[in-house]
C-alpha cells in the first residue's frame, strides 16, 4: 500500500517543532558510542534526511529488530537541539507503523556531510533518561559538564532555544545538575550534582514499625575535596540501588532530598544525610578518578585517647601486638554473637585494648589472628571505633567502623618505620587498666572525717587518697562471691557466676559452664582512725592483706567445714591491725540516692620508720605555719 | 604510770642541757664492757653508759639514767632496741622535744 511520509517533516522538526508526531522512514541505523550502546537514526520525509539518536529506553527496539532500515515509524516525542552547529534530534518516544519498507523518494541529507562518529556524540553519563514518557525535554549537554570545576554562584536555568513552542503542563528545568562539592550540600541548595566514592556500604536492615515493614541501607561517599556524607535509601529505593553501589566505586548522584543527619548512627563529620528517592540518579563513573580518596582518616594517637569521652567515635592506627582468641557472648537480648580482645601500641607509646565484635572477629580478627601466630606485627587502622571507660580507656568496634589491615597510608608506613627501628622493644603502658594516680611520691593524705568533710568523690572523676586507720569490724556475712577463673587476655574474668544445673557454674559473660570456679573477696569492713570510722569495700587483694588468707579458705572453712569457731577465731585475729589504705572514693547512684562509695584498692602495713618521718614533717610543717601567725 | 620524774629525751649535743637530771637516749653500740658501754648518739656524739648492761645488747638500745655530764649517763633503765632503727628520726624527735614541744614532755 502506498505510505505517505508526513511532508517536510524534516525541516518542521529542524525549525523547532515538536508537536507534529510526523510519520517518516529510517533510512540507516549505525550503532555507535564507545562507552555506551547508543544507536543512531537517519530519517527520511522522502525528500530531506536528518540524523537523530535514539533515546537508550528504545535500544531494545532496534536490538529485537521491531525497527531497522526501512522501517516506517511514527515520532510521537522527541527533542530537537544545536550542537556544535549542527542540528540534532533525539527521539524519546516513537512507534513502529511499518516495519519493513522499501526507501521511499530520494532523500537527500539536509545538513552537510556525515558527522564523525564521535564528535558529536554527547558524552552521556549525565543523560540516564527516567522511564517516563513524558514532555521531558533534553539538552545535549555542554562540554563544560565534564569539568569538575565548582562555581559558586547560582545555576542558570536552561534557556530553551528561542523559537522553541513551550507547550504541555509543566516546564522542567532538565540541565544536568553542575557537580558540586559534598561541604556545600545543604537542603537549599536547589539542583545538585555529587561525584563521589563509596567508602563503606552498610547492610541491608529490615524492620518492622506501626507503618509496616520496610527495608533500609546506607553508604558514605567521599569526594576530592575531602567532604563526607552518608546516603540512606529506603524500601523500593533500596531495590534500585543495594546492587548498583559498590565500596572503592565513584558515582556520580544527584537530585536526593537533604535532611539532618542522625549522630548517634552517623559519624560523619557533616550536619546532613541525603536520602534517595524514586527520581534519584546514580551513575557509575567508570574512568579512575585518582583526584578522590579511597578512605579519609583522622586518626588519634593512642595517648589522646586516654582522654576521649567516653561513647565518643575515633580513628585510630597502630602495631597489633597481641591477639585473642574468639570467644562467643551471649549479648542481653539473647543473641549469641562473637567477641575478641587485641592490643594495639604506636608511638607514643602507650597500648590500648580494641574489642572486636561479630564478624569482625571471623573476618579481620582471624586474619590478624593467623599474622601474629606466624610472627608478624601488623598495622591495623579503625575508622570509626567507640571509646570505652570501664576499665581505663578501651575502643570497641560498632556497626560503622572498618578495619584496615595494613592500609596504605603515609600513617602507616610512619608506624612501621618507628616500629622496625626500636619502637617494636619500647615498653608501652596500657590505657586500659585502671589506672591509680599518685604513686608513692604524691599521695594524698587524709584523715576519714576529711573523706566526708571536702566532700571528695563528688566530682566526675574519682578521688584517690591515703588513709592511715584501723581495721575495727569485719562483715562476716556475704564476704566473697563465685567468680568465672576463665582468663580474657591476660586478665581472669571474675564475672560472678550463677549456678546451673548441680555443682556446675555459668559464666554469662564468657558463656561457659565448668565445675570449678573461684573464690573472691567482697568484703565490707570497718576502719577508724583518731577522727572518726567508715565502711569500706575490700576486692579479692586488698581482703587477702587484710585477712591474711584466700576467700576460699575462707569460704571452705565457713561453708564446707562449718568450722564456725576457727572462722571467728581468724576474723578476730585480724582486727585492730593498722594500716596505710590506698582508697578510691566515688560518688555513685544506688537506687534513687547518691551514695559516696569507698573501695580499698590497696592494704599496706604500715612502716614506721616512713610513716615516722611522714608525721615529724607534719609537726615541723604545723609549726612554722602558726608561726606565721 | 608515774609521771612524777619524766626523763628528757636528749641526743649527744642535749645532754649538757640536762646535767644532773634524769634523761633518757638511744645509742648506737660501738664498744662494750663490763660495768660500761660506748656509743654513738643519734647525732653522732660518742657517750659513755655507765652501769651494767642486758646481755646480749643488740646494736641500738635505749637507756634511762641521770645524765653525769655532758658526754656521760649513769643508765639505771636498759631497753634492746633491736638492730635496726632509724636514727635521724629520733633525733628530731629530740630537737622537738627540747625546743618548740617541750612543754609537751616535761
Amino acid at each position: 500500500m502506498p505510505v505517505n511520509l508526513t511532508r517536510n517533516a524534516i525541516a518542521m522538526m529542524n525549525s523547532g517543532d515538536v508537536n507534529s508526531k510526523p510519520l517518516v522512514q529510517v533510512v540507516d541505523i549505525k550503532l555507535i558510542g564507545n562507552s555506551q550502546e547508543r544507536y543512531r537514526f537517519l530519517l527520511s520525509d522522502s525528500e530531506s534526511t536528518q540524523h537523530a539518536m535514539l533515546a537508550t529506553q528504545l535500544n531494545e527496539q532496534v536490538r529485537t529488530g521491531r525497527v531497522k532500515k526501512g522501517s516506517i515509524i511514527q515520532l510521537i516525542d522527541y527533542i530537537c537541539s544545536t550542537v556544535q552547529n549542527r542540528r540534532i534530534i533525539v527521539v524519546l518516544n516513537m512507534e513502529t507503523i511499518i516495519p519493513e519498507y522499501e526507501i521511499i523518494g530520494n532523500p537527500k541529507l539536509l545538513m552537510g556531510s556525515e558527522p564523525e562518529a564521535n564528535k558529536s556524540m554527547p558524552n552521556n553519563n549525565l543523560f540516564e533518561p527516567s522511564t517516563r514518557s513524558t514532555n521531558n525535554r533534553y539538552s545535549a549537554p555542554a562540554p563544560a559538564n565534564k569539568a569538575q570545576s565548582f562555581q559558586p554562584t547560582i545555576q542558570p536555568a536552561y534557556q530553551p532555544p528561542p523559537n522553541y513552542k513551550i507547550q504541555g503542563p509543566i516546564m522542567k528545568n532538565e540541565a544536568p545538575a553542575r557537580i558540586i562539592p559534598i561541604a556545600a550540600l545543604n537542603p537549599y541548595q536547589g539542583r545538585w550534582a555529587i561525584k563521589a566514592r563509596v567508602t563503606a556500604k552498610g547492610d541491608l536492615r529490615r524492620y518492622n514499625n506501626a507503618r509496616g515493614d520496610g527495608k533500609v541501607f546506607s553508604f558514605d561517599l567521599l569526594d576530592s575535596d575531602g567532604g563526607e556524607i552518608r546516603v540512606t535509601c529506603f524500601n523500593a529505593v533500596v531495590d534500585r540501588f543495594y546492587n548498583v553501589i559498590e565500596v572503592g566505586k565513584v558515582y556520580l548522584i544527584s537530585k536526593g532530598s537533604l535532611k539532618p543527619a542522625q549522630k548517634n548512627f552517623n559519624h560523619l563529620k557533616n550536619e546532613w544525610e541525603i536520602f534517595l528517592e524514586s527520581n534519584s540518579t546514580v551513575e557509575l563513573c567508570p574512568d579512575e578518578d585518582g583526584s578522590i580518596p579511597r578512605q579519609q582518616f583522622s586518626f588519634r594517637p593512642i595517648t589522646e585517647i586516654e582522654s576521649a569521652e567516653n561513647n565518643s567515635i575515633l580513628d585510630v592506627i597502630g602495631i597489633v601486638i597481641s591477639v585473642n582468641p574468639s570467644v562467643p557472648i551471649l549479648r542481653k537480648n539473647g543473641m549469641e554473637t562473637q567477641r575478641r580482645i587485641l592490643n594495639l601500641k604506636d608511638v607514643s607509646g602507650k597500648s590500648v585494648e580494641l574489642t572486636l565484635w561479630g564478624d569482625f572477629c571471623n573476618k579481620e580478627g582471624q586474619k590478624l589472628q593467623e599474622m601474629v601466630d606466624s610472627g608478624l606485627f601488623p598495622v591495623l587502622a579503625v575508622k570509626a571505633g567507640k571509646v570505652n571507660d570501664f576499665n581505663g580507656k578501651s575502643i570497641g568496634t560498632i556497626s560503622s567502623t572498618q578495619l584496615f589491615i595494613d592500609p596504605d597510608c603515609p600513617e602507616a608506613q610512619g608506624l612501621r618505620a618507628w616500629f622496625e627501628s626500636g619502637g617494636r622493644n619500647t615498653a608501652s603502658i596500657s590505657i586500659s587498666k585502671e589506672i591509680m594516680p599518685g604513686g608513692s611520691k604524691n599521695e594524698i593524705r587524709k584523715t576519714l572525717t576529711q573523706i566526708k568533710d571536702e566532700g571528695l568523690g563528688r566530682s566526675d572523676k574519682p578521688d584517690w587518697v591515703t588513709a592511715k586507720a584501723t581495721v575495727v569490724f569485719i562483715k562476716t556475712d556475704n564476704f566473697c562471691y563465685t567468680a568465672c577463673p576463665l582468663m580474657i587476655g591476660d586478665r581472669q574474668c571474675n564475672k560472678k557466676v550463677t549456678q546451673s544445673g548441680n555443682k556446675r557454674w555459668l559464666c554469662d559473660r564468657c558463656n561457659q559452664e565448668f565445675e570449678e570456679c573461684d573464690y573472691r573477696y567482697l568484703l565490707q569492713v570497718q576502719i577508724q582512725d583518731h577522727t572518726g570510722l567508715t565502711w569500706v569495700t575490700a576486692f579479692q587483694e586488698a581482703g587477702e592483706e587484710i585477712l591474711g588468707c584466700s576467700a576460699k579458705e575462707m569460704y571452705l572453712l565457713k561453708y564446707e567445714l562449718q568450722d564456725d569457731t576457727r572462722f571467728g577465731e581468724i576474723i578476730r585475729s585480724r582486727l585492730f591491725h593498722q594500716y596505710l589504705f590506698r582508697l578510691k572514693i566515688k560518688e555513685e547512684l544506688y537506687g534513687d540516692e547518691q551514695r559516696v562509695k569507698i573501695t580499698v584498692v590497696k592494704v599496706d602495713k604500715v612502716n614506721y620508720s616512713a610513716e615516722s618521718r611522714y608525721l615529724l614533717d607534719m609537726v615541723t610543717k604545723n609549726l612554722r605555719n602558726r608561726k606565721q601567725f | 604510770m608515774d609521771t612524777s620524774s619524766p626523763a628528757a629525751f636528749v641526743n649527744g649535743g642535749l645532754l649538757r642541757m640536762h646535767v644532773g637530771r634524769k634523761v633518757r637516749t638511744v645509742i648506737q653500740v660501738t664498744r662494750s664492757d663490763a660495768g660500761s658501754v660506748m656509743g654513738k648518739s643519734t647525732d653522732g656524739c660518742q657517750l659513755v653508759v655507765r652501769g651494767s648492761p642486758p646481755a646480749p645488747l643488740t646494736s641500738y638500745v635505749e637507756v634511762i639514767g641521770v645524765a653525769e655530764n655532758e658526754n656521760s649517763i649513769r643508765a639505771e633503765l636498759w631497753t634492746n632496741f633491736g638492730d635496726s632503727f632509724d636514727a635521724s628520726n629520733y633525733d628530731q624527735l629530740c630537737q622537738l622535744a627540747n625546743g618548740e614541744l617541750k612543754h609537751l614532755f616535761l
